[in-house]
Formats: structure tokens, sequence, C-alpha cells
């Protein structure tokens, strides 16, 4: 059969379709499909990573009697839920023009519990009080969602112990530290019959009755007895389970997710634009220019070049003289593209 | 028993992520200079991470050696989340002869795309094409999962 690449994109014009299974405050369970996986992959990933939200980053505690180290109690605290609703126009306290930190680029919760009965004292994030200025009034709130309303246990006191802190909730995302997620878990899965043959089953005896079934198995056709290998099928149909750990709601992280994605492309398809017009690329990052540079000037030899650059002839290790791995004196001295 | 107040930061910044990008080598290539050079201005770097914020750093260059329908692209700060999918969308675009994406290591945050086009357009071109094209998806995505969200809400109350 010839290779009609018309085929395939057939059922790309169609553009992707998202199916809504299940939502609710905690969970969007939905299936994206006529989308590369590559997409789809993006889409995870950046919903783990990449979305910010606010969590709690510095403490400074006052009083601690409790049994537990401020270190370990610090730790406890940045893992806390807050709300993230608004997050996103509160500004990196990096970039911020405050010395430290401000309303516009924290919230700052306090504590302060001292187990004044005669039984153990529950601290928990209900204790925890935002104060001072916010930009809303919902952003930094610890997330309440158990039944008795109490939130994640920090600690436990003693009668007689206290503890007494101030914490300092900054904006940031899951790349830098998981406490910034705003998902508890992103489920991604396809091809729920492994007709890819992407998965290598583990068995006993038989993988088929070993291995549950998917709970989208009966969404797609079963393979049937005898049928041959589908060298040219791709997967087409992803479903994600998106849980939210309460910062933010589940199909705003969605939401946002994709709008994280918007804005790194924006970002550097400005960078791009901006670079076109102007002279250019004098410094190693100042923007692609068009590559009418003379081939081989910046000691790299003509020609193709590996993306790993280096198509010269140069050694690895720089200087032109070097004969040891560290050279002459300076290192890598003779370059002119740095 | 009160005692002496004390900062304690929940968690050790990556001192490393805040080098000034113009301080960056290029992926592969020797560092200037090495851990057991003694470089008098080593001190110097700390500071200038304090003056480095004032101009937003580059996040894509050309990489030497590239014609105008044969380049590699080097971005700082992406990795497999923008490399699949920009590799994968730029593919697509019929001028593209080839186009691949690769994280040369894993400790550096920088991702190199490959892109060679036929005559009539640039590697820079199917670039932004690509990019742009991304930006499309993402717009139908989300257009498509709020209908569907809506749909979903109304299936409940219906
Ligand atoms: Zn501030």
């Amino acid at each position: 059969m010839d290779y009609d690449p018309m085929v395939m994109d057939d059922a790309e014009s169609v553009g992707p379709v998202v199916k809504i299974s299940q939502a609710d405050s905690v969970r969007t369970k939905f299936e994206l499909s006529n989308a590369d996986i590559s997409f789809a992959n993006s889409l995870r990933r950046v919903m783990l990573a990449e979305i910010p939200t606010i969590a709690i980053d510095l403490v400074e505690i006052e009083d601690n009697s409790s049994v537990l180290a401020d270190e370990f109690i610090a730790h406890r605290l940045g893992l806390i839920p807050l709300n993230a609703e608004g997050a996103d126009s509160l500004l990196y306290s990096r970039e911020c023009d405050c010395e430290g930190h401000c309303e516009h680029c924290s919230v700052r919760l306090t504590l302060h519990a001292k187990c004044t009965g005669d039984e153990n004292m529950h601290v928990s994030a209900r204790d925890m009080v935002p104060t001072g200025d916010r930009i809303n009034q919902a952003v930094g709130t610890p997330i309440i969602a158990d039944a008795e309303g109490l939130g994640p246990l920090i600690l436990k006191l003693r009668p007689g112990q206290e503890i007494k802190l101030e914490c300092i909730a900054k904006k940031g995302i899951a790349k830098e530290h998981a406490k910034w997620a705003p998902s508890a878990a992103i489920g991604f899965e396809y091809d729920p019959h492994n007709k890819l043959r992407h998965l290598d089953m583990w068995f006993e005896s038989d993988a088929k009755t070993e291995w549950p079934p998917s709970e989208y198995a009966t969404w797609e056709e079963p393979p049937q007895e005898g049928e041959p290998f589908d060298y040219d099928a791709v997967p087409n149909r992803f479903y994600f389970n998106v849980e939210s750990a309460g910062n933010l709601p589940p199909d705003t992280i969605v939401g946002e997710g994709i709008k994280v994605l918007q804005q790194k492309l924006a970002g550097l398809i400005h960078e791009l634009t901006e670079g076109e017009g102007g002279d250019g690329m004098n410094g190693d990052y100042s923007g692609p220019r068009s590559p009418e540079y003379s081939a081989g000037a910046d000691g790299f030899g003509g020609g193709y070049a590996t993306p790993y650059g280096n198509g010269g002839n140069q050694s690895s290790w720089g200087g032109a003289g070097g004969t040891t791995p560290y050279g002459t004196t300076p290192y890598g001295a003779g370059q002119s593209w740095s | 028993m009160p005692r002496a107040t004390k900062f304690t930061k929940e968690e050790p910044s990556d001192a490393g992520s805040d080098v000034a990008m113009d301080e960056a080598p290029t992926s592969h290539q020797p560092e200037s200079r090495d851990d057991m050079s003694i470089d008098p201005n080593e001190n110097e770097e700390v500071e200038e991470d304090e003056v480095e914020e004032e101009e937003e750093t580059q996040r894509v260059r050309l990489l030497p050696g590239s014609t105008p329908t044969a380049a590699s692209f080097e971005f700082l700060n992406e990795g497999h989340t923008l490399g699949n999918a920009l590799r994968y969308i730029i593919m697509k675009n019929p001028d593209v002869e080839f186009c691949a994406y690769a994280i040369p290591h894993p400790s550096e945050a920088k991702m190199n795309v490959r892109i060679q086009t036929f005559e009539g357009t640039t590697a820079i071109q199917a670039l932004e094409k690509g990019l742009r094209d991304i930006q499309d998806l993402c717009d139908v995505v989300t257009d498509k999962f709020i209908d569907s969200r809506e749909k979903f809400a109304a299936g409940i109350s219906a």
C-alpha cells in the first residue's frame, strides 16, 4: 500500500476533540483525541510542573517548644496547599521591586498555638491565619477539604508546649519545588488494549487474565483474534485524569496549563521576530538573525555542523594550542564566538 | 522558653540556576574556566547576580555553523515539554525536510532543535511557523475544552 500523507491529514482536518467524562471539584477526566502524543504529553507536563501557585517558602520561627525541629515544621508548612486563586497576578518575589517580599509578591500567614489544656493539642492548617494585605481575599488561605474542617495536621503539642511562627508564602512553579504543584496527580493513558505494543506486560502465565482492563477498555475496539500488527498506527486518543490538590480547581488547571504553554510560545515568537529586524547577534544570546555570516569565521568550519556545534577540528577542550585538557591559560582562548 | 528569632529557608534554592546567562557556555563547548582554574573574577559572579535582572535573557539562539536552510537552535530553560511538540509540528510543515530535537545533557537546562528545510523557506521561518502552529493548536484545544465542559455541566443539570 502506498503511503498517502493525506489519509493521515484527513483525520486531523477535523482538529482536536475534547470530551469530558467526569468533572467535579477535585477531578476532571477528559479525552483528547485527534491530537498527537507529543502535544498531549506537553499538556500533561505543563500541568504537572509549570502552573504558578502559591506555597509557604519562608518561615520565621519565634517560639517552638514542640518535639519537632524547626526545619521539620518549616518543611511541613511548605507542603500545605494554599488557595492559588489569582496567584497568576501575583508577582514572583525575585521579580518584584520590593526588598525581600511585599503584598504584591507574597502572602503572610501566622500561626500561634499553645496547649493550655491537659490533653495533647492538634495544630492544623485551620489555625494558620493570613495577615496583612493581599491581592485578593482568597489567595494564600489554607485549603480545608476534610469533613471536620481542620485541614492538614501540622504538629501536636503536649500540655505547656507552644508554637509561634510567621510564614511568607510566595508564588512559584512545581519545576522548582513540588510544593507548588497544582495537581495531586495527572492520569495520562492511551491505547487501553495495548494494540500499539508500547507496553510490555509482565505476567506469570497469561497477561490477558492477570492484568485488569483499563476503565477505557470499553471505549476502544478490542483487537481482533489474530489481527496483524499495524506498523503505521499511532496513538490518537488520550485519557487525562486531572486531580487537584485543592489550590486550583481541576478545570482551571487545564486552562492554566494551556495558558502557560501559550505564554512560553508567545515569548519565543516575540524573541524570534524581534531578532529578525535587528542587526542582531553579536553576543551569545542576542537573538537569532538570518544566518548570512560567513561560515568558518567563527572557527567552526563551514558546512554542516552537528547540532552540538564543534563541527570544526577543534579539540573539545577549546584553546587551539592546548595539549592538556586544561590547555594553556586562559581557557578557551581564541574562541571568537563568546 | 522563648528563643532567639531565626530564619529557616524552607528549601535551599538552587544557586546554580541563577548564573547570569552571558556567563553560561554553549552546549558541549568547553567552559571558559573550570573548577581547577584560579580565577580572580570568581567572586564577582555572585555579585553580578544582583545586577543580572535588568535585561531579559535571550532564550533562543542560533548555533554556529547554521545556514539559512539548515540551522540548529539552542533554547534555554526549555525541555521535552516544548521540544517534542515543536519537533512534531515543524515536521508537519511540508517545506521542512528534517526536524529533530535533543537535550544534550540532563543537567543543563538547554534544548537543541535542528531544522533543515527545502528551498523556499528558511529554518527560522519554519521555527516561527511551528511555534505559531502550536499556539493555534492550544487555542483550539482551549475552545474545545470549554465547550465540552459546558456541555458536560448542561448534561448534569438536565
Ligand atoms: Zn514584593
